[in-house]
């Protein structure tokens, strides 16, 4: 955790979620910018741990192997099901957390290895929301199936990190985890904060502009160097989990801007899994946004 | 809900994140949906009975222009219209009165109060930006001018409000300056001229009939004030303001009686004279408080100027909340006010004749007394119809002890009953 002064704001870093942290703030001391940054740590880090697919102690474990048993979740975790669901019925079924298993055939390695298609026909009774029964507080998964909140987690946990600081200051500061953002209103200069549209052909070496965002959030999805090439098609690494194959003509970035992360986070997803459409898409969401071919 | 596109869906989607982040849709506002509109539109109606009866449609719109950024527009259209008293108390005989050009004359019976005739026009316009100045605080820059057929002013304002203690105190500061021209009908008076002095013109001179000559007076004001959250329930506000005029700040249209020292018959009437500058302070306290259901307002403001008026108001107002956001709100307002050290109902021929005096009501020892009701009615989400009927008495010493021979047997001060009613409709989209 490093924590540094800029002109005229101070900037601490973190990794959380396997991703580079950083939060901003218009605070006068270090002490305060770094008691700011230790509570957005503190849950960016109880998110990680508590939704993270990747543990072995947390609730998304027990479901995901829970084989077919019925399991009782917290408030929290309720919500964020909630959530999914919204989401998945939101986007006709286009969003769905438990399309993860996908992964086990598909590997964007910039190589031209595609799955064979009997394998990725295999793993399609393991996908579908649809599948799972959901009645909070009893969420009962189907065996082979699993859950996974990557696609909301981040942006989740920006919004929260943000209502916590607000609940804490008034300085206004900006929340970025891994190019997932929200600014919590106008700096000292009546001015908002300035962002870099991240280049999808060397994410995280360059931009491609910027934009400045006072209140609200940003969220981008795509990553141009996952994909794979065959046969002079490319295959970008966002999935249609209703058939198993990354969704066809899918923009190479997109970025929205919307009252929080997760809203920025979803449309920006929502529009990538439209394909060709994404455009027209976000057209008629009024929501500023940028999106790269 | 078909994600096709080109369907909306943000709207579903930010109440689904508002649910998981456990926050209210207000809270969650991007700079993106700063288009919110408010627009107000009523009729303000007026009448004090036998005299003045004024309506005046108003129109108020707000638009957020951006983060803590506003523009405001208020319009009114007055149209007025009755009598009004010039001053003159009412004596024994008819009496007739010319305008300072001596060009036209108005004749009130014998025991009446005398009044002028009038009617008049008002168009008055002001516009204010509201814009965040660095950290916690906000600016209001504004503008404003009104128009009548004798009268203009012009004026620019400007007001800072700086936030302490995470917004639990609010510091206010505000400079205004006005500048208003006069040009009477019937030309401008000269003060403490007998009107029985006052020449028609010859008829020749008319064209030079246009150079009736106008007066102008200049005004400058400034507020400090301090609003601050007690509690949950409780707020305070206090205000000191000052204001400084110069210039021309006689009545045009105002005369004062002289009477016979002995019998106190009318013989005759001066223009009045006041001072050419007046110096205005007041002192303002306000404290709401909110019940479970119900909002009490109460205010007290103390003003002193160097004309020698003291004035106290007190103003109480309680909002009822009745179902579905409907609520009725009394109100009571008592102001008692000492007169000007120039003020006179009348001027005694004999005596010396003071370089300033005035008969104007408003100058004299005054109470007013209103009693009020409003009913506001909600419609749709967030739009309101609201309902206000008062009705104010102003009342000042009728038979004063000093009044001299038959000027006792007249209400040297009639009592004032006004009526005040207004509709508005208040609309936010």
């Amino acid at each position: 955790m490093t924590l540094l002064r800029r002109q005229g704001y101070w900037e601490g870093e973190f990794t959380a979620m396997a991703s580079p942290c950083a939060v901003l703030a218009e605070v006068d001391t270090a002490a305060e910018a770094r008691r700011l940054l230790d509570i957005a740590r503190g849950e960016a880090q109880r998110i990680e741990a508590r939704f993270s697919r990747y543990r072995q102690d947390n609730i998304v474990h027990r479901i995901n192997t829970s084989a077919g048993q019925p399991v009782e979740v917290d408030d929290e975790t309720a919500l964020l099901l909630d959530y999914a669901d919204r989401c998945h019925a939101l986007s006709e079924g286009r969003f769905d957390i438990t399309s993860g298993v996908l992964r086990r055939v598909w590997r964007f390695d910039g190589s031209d290895r595609l799955p064979e298609p009997a394998a990725i026909a295999a793993l399609l009774p393991l996908i579908g929301w649809d599948k799972v029964l959901w009645q909070r507080p009893r969420l009962t998964l189907p065996a082979g199936m699993e859950i996974d909140f990557g696609g909301i987690g981040k942006e989740y946990a920006v919004d929260r990190s943000a209502l916590l600081l607000q609940a804490e200051t008034r300085s206004s500061f900006l929340i970025n985890y891994g190019g997932d953002l929200f600014a919590s209103g106008a700096r000292h200069n009546g001015r908002g904060w300035q962002v870099g549209l991240d280049d999808p052909s060397v994410t995280g070496q360059g931009s491609v502009g910027g934009l400045e965002i006072k209140r609200g959030g940003v969220a981008t999805s795509g990553d141009a160097r996952r994909f794979l090439l065959r046969s002079g098609i490319r295959y970008g690494h966002i999935l249609d989990p209703r058939t198993g194959w990354p969704v066809p003509d899918a923009p190479r970035s997109v970025t929205v801007v919307a009252a929080t992360c997760l809203e920025a986070g979803m449309l920006s997803t929502f529009a990538m899994l439209m394909g060709k459409q994404a455009e027209t898409f976000l057209a008629g969401q009024h929501v500023q946004h940028h999106v790269i071919r | 809900m078909q994600l096709n596109a080109g369907t909306s869906i943000r709207g579903a989607l930010a109440l689904a994140t508002c649910t998981l982040l456990g926050t209210s849709l207000q809270d969650s506002r991007a700079d993106a949906s700063a288009d919110d509109w408010r627009v107000d539109g009523g009729v303000l109606y007026y009448s004090e009975q036998d005299r003045v009866t004024v309506v005046e449609p108003v129109f108020f719109l707000r638009k957020k222009t951006g983060e803590d950024r506003y523009f405001n527009a208020r319009l009114i259209f007055d149209t007025m219209s009755g009598a009004s008293a010039n001053g003159a108390t009412a004596t024994n005989t008819a009496q007739t009165f010319t305008s300072p050009s001596g060009t036209t004359t108005y004749t009130t019976p014998a025991g009446e109060t005398p009044l002028y005739k009038f009617s008049d026009e008002r168009v008055a316009l002001a516009l204010e930006w509201e814009r965040p100045f660095g950290r916690e605080r906000q600016m209001v820059y504004g503008i404003n001018a009104s128009v009548e057929s004798d009268y203009m002013s012009v004026g620019l304002s400007t007001m800072l409000l700086q936030n302490f203690n995470d917004k639990l105190t609010t510091l206010t500061t505000g400079l205004s300056a006005n500048y208003d021209s006069v040009s009477p009908d019937g030309g401008v008076p000269v003060p403490m001229q007998l009107l029985s002095t006052v020449v028609a013109p010859p008829p020749a001179d008319e064209e030079e009939g246009e150079d009736e000559g106008g007066e102008s007076k200049s005004t400058l004001d400034a507020i400090i004030g301090v609003t601050q959250v007690l509690t949950r329930r409780a707020l305070t506000q206090f205000n000191y303001s000052i204001g400084f005029s110069s210039g021309y700040l006689n009545d045009p249209y105002k005369v004062i009686s002289v009477v016979d020292g002995s019998t106190g018959a009318t013989v005759d009437y001066r223009f009045e004279s006041r001072p050419d500058s007046r110096l205005r302070q007041s002192l303002y306290w306000k404290y709401v408080y909110h019940l479970p259901r119900d909002v009490v307002h109460f205010a007290y403001r103390y003003y002193w100027d160097d004309w020698g008026i003291t004035a106290h108001t007190a103003d109480l107002h309680y909002r009822f909340e009745l179902f579905g956001r409907s609520y009725l709100q009394p109100h009571l307002r008592y102001s008692a006010q000492t007169a000007a050290d120039f003020y006179h109902h009348s001027l005694v021929n004999t005596a010396p004749v003071p370089a300033h005096a005035s008969a104007d009501y408003r100058l004299g020892d005054l109470a007013t007394t209103t009693y009020g009701l409003k009913l506001g009615l909600p419609v749709g989400k967030s739009s309101e119809f609201s309902l206000r009927v008062e009705s104010m008495k102003q009342t000042g010493d009728s038979y004063p002890a000093d009044a001299i021979g038959v000027q006792r047997n007249f209400d040297l001060f009639p009592t004032i009953n006004a009526t005040i009613a207004q509709i508005t409709y208040t609309g936010r989209f």
